[in-house]
């Protein structure tokens, strides 16, 4: 991990220097088919990943590759339209380098999204669930490696990684908006292939609601680099073992869109706390 | 690129040349441990930086000393600090010292860690000896291994830890009056604390406690056909419905205070040989 430090550094600079007096308290991680919230953002700043030094280039459909820098309801943002996975080949470190690059600018929040698989029988289709814990099950670890002190702890407890106050906030809003959104637990798999039958009866047999390819390498490093999460993830399938269709990309990604919606109240809702 | 075997032996021989009596065991000395070297007799301490394909420890705690000597008039060798998976090693890398020790003629392991021990019956500060492994890194050191010159390839695991060993070590509890659960010992990669989600699976899994160490060296151990002890002090309880962070200083803080307890069964074992 002792390289890190440089690169984080060198990518701060780039983004610092594409938008000047940028004071981002929120970073927003965009998963598949949730890009459609970064044109709400009041952009004062727009910046391909290939104009950063050392993001990646991301490979994934729907997956675009630009770091959007702004105002959305008030709070000053860093949004990742498309992010890295480790099924695209990129080792964990690179792949969350962003999120080191979001707390080294000032951020003191993320918010991380995805779509996933909903295992949990009670979970439809569209609906949201609010991440409350992850299960790592990619076999990997970002934080793997001589540890930098100056980055975070050697040992980082997990306790709560996914800040209980935003979980009840999120759920409110949820309510309030009149959609459902569960709280539940999100298992990490490398992927790429989707799981079979008996992999799904394993996941909820091991205290998993929804399975993704995501978000728990960024939030290990957001755990270690001392940041608040937010984890939402968008049911985009349904996988019921007993009952198991095979699955669309198109229509996961269509699913995605029709939900982004519900996602973007609960995100703007939250974003509204953090307005400068 | 030389072979397994013939690393192995490059090691063996900086080691002999110091010229120390035959080990007949090999101790790993875990967290909170590093002070067990006054124990040992006629003491010849090698750093592991003159031990080729040694690789020096980065953990807190682990010094980074293969200690030569006597314990109770039995020639011992003793790993002062080892490498473990989340500093990047790899499994082969983490393993290879055990080899290197049964290449010295050790036949019996005793292997020490600390743990987060998810069986509510265990407190902070107890034992467990292990009574079975879960390897949940996702690696073995055993990959590639194909031309079976240090063991077989398809390593048996039906019985990895000595039942004999493991009696006579909850005897030696019994009498120095300290608790010595058996449990199921499950190795991950770390270097995070699980979530509650991943104690829950662990438990639900029929594992007793969580480390980041051990299963390596184990599974080595068995391909050289060592006998093989392990022990592990529970450093800080794991319950997912009550969960408090844990805290390395925390953990190193009470693997130090147990150490004398497994002080006391390494002694009782090796004077028992």
């Amino acid at each position: 991990m002792l390289h890190l430090y440089d690169q984080i550094e060198a990518a701060a600079a780039a983004i610092r220097g594409q938008w000047p007096g940028g004071k981002p308290r929120v970073g927003i991680i965009l998963g598949t088919g949730i890009g459609p919230l970064a044109e709400k953002i009041e952009v004062e700043a727009s910046i391909d990943y290939a104009a950063i030094p050392h993001f990646l280039k991301p490979t994934a459909t729907g997956h675009k590759g630009r770091l959007v820098c702004g105002k959305l309801n008030g709070a000053s943002v860093m949004a990742m339209e498309g992010r890295f996975h480790a099924y695209e080949g990129y080792p964990l470190d690179a792949i969350t380098l962003p999120v080191r690059v979001m707390k080294a600018l000032g951020c003191e929040l993320l918010i991380v999204t995805n779509a996933c698989g909903g295992m949990n029988p009670n979970f439809a289709c569209g609906d949201i669930m609010v991440i409350d814990d992850h299960i790592n099950l990619m076999g990997s670890n970002p934080l793997v490696g001589i540890n930098d002190d100056r980055l975070g702890p050697r040992f980082p407890d997990m306790a709560r990684p996914y800040d209980p106050e935003l979980i009840d906030r999120a759920q409110a809003i949820a309510r309030r908006e009149d959609f459902p959104a569960h709280k539940g637990v999100f298992v990490a798999v490398q992927g790429p292939n989707l799981e079979t039958r008996a992999e799904y009866r394993f996941l909820r047999l091991i205290g998993a609601d929804a399975v993704g390819m995501s978000t728990v390498p960024e939030v290990l490093v957001a755990v270690h680099a001392g940041l608040r999460i937010l984890g939402l993830s968008i049911v985009t399938d349904v996988c019921f073992p007993d009952a198991l269709k095979p699955v669309d990309v198109a229509e996961i990604i269509a699913t995605a869109n029709e939900a982004e919606p519900k996602l973007r109240k609960i995100i703007l809702g939250i974003l509204a706390d953090f307005a400068t | 690129m030389d072979t397994i075997s013939q690393q192995v032996e490059r090691a063996a021989a900086a080691i002999q040349a110091h010229g120390h009596p035959r080990p007949r065991v090999g101790i790993i000395l875990g967290t909170g441990l590093s002070d067990f070297a006054h124990e040992i007799e006629s003491l010849l301490e090698l750093p592991y930086d003159e031990i080729p394909g040694f690789v020096a420890p980065t953990a807190p705690t682990h010094r980074g000393l293969l200690i030569l000597g006597r314990i109770a008039g039995v020639p011992i060798v003793a790993m002062a600090g080892r490498c473990h998976g989340y500093e990047g090693h790899s499994a082969a890398q983490i393993a290879f010292p055990v080899r290197v020790l049964c290449e010295l003629g050790v036949k019996t392991m005793i292997i020490s860690n600390a743990c987060g021990g998810m069986n509510p019956d265990y407190r902070v500060g107890d034992l467990m000896l292990v009574e079975d492994q879960i390897n949940f890194t996702f690696a073995s050191p055993l990959v590639g291994m194909i031309d079976e010159s240090t063991g077989p390839h398809f390593t048996d695991m039906s019985a990895p830890f000595d039942r004999e060993l493991l009696d006579r070590a909850a005897a030696i509890a019994r009498r120095e009056d300290f608790v010595a659960h058996r449990g199921v010992y499950v190795g991950v990669l770390g270097p995070n604390y699980e979530t509650r989600a991943e104690y829950r699976m662990f438990r639900r899994l029929g594992t007793d406690a969580v480390g980041m160490s051990t299963v390596h060296e184990v599974i080595a151990a068995r391909q050289c056909g060592l006998c093989v002890l392990a022990l592990s002090v529970v450093t800080n309880e794991c319950r997912p419905e009550a969960l408090s962070g844990a805290k390395s200083s925390e953990v190193e803080h009470v693997a130090t205070t147990a150490a004398p307890k497994v002080r006391a069964i390494i002694r009782g074992i090796v004077a028992g040989l």
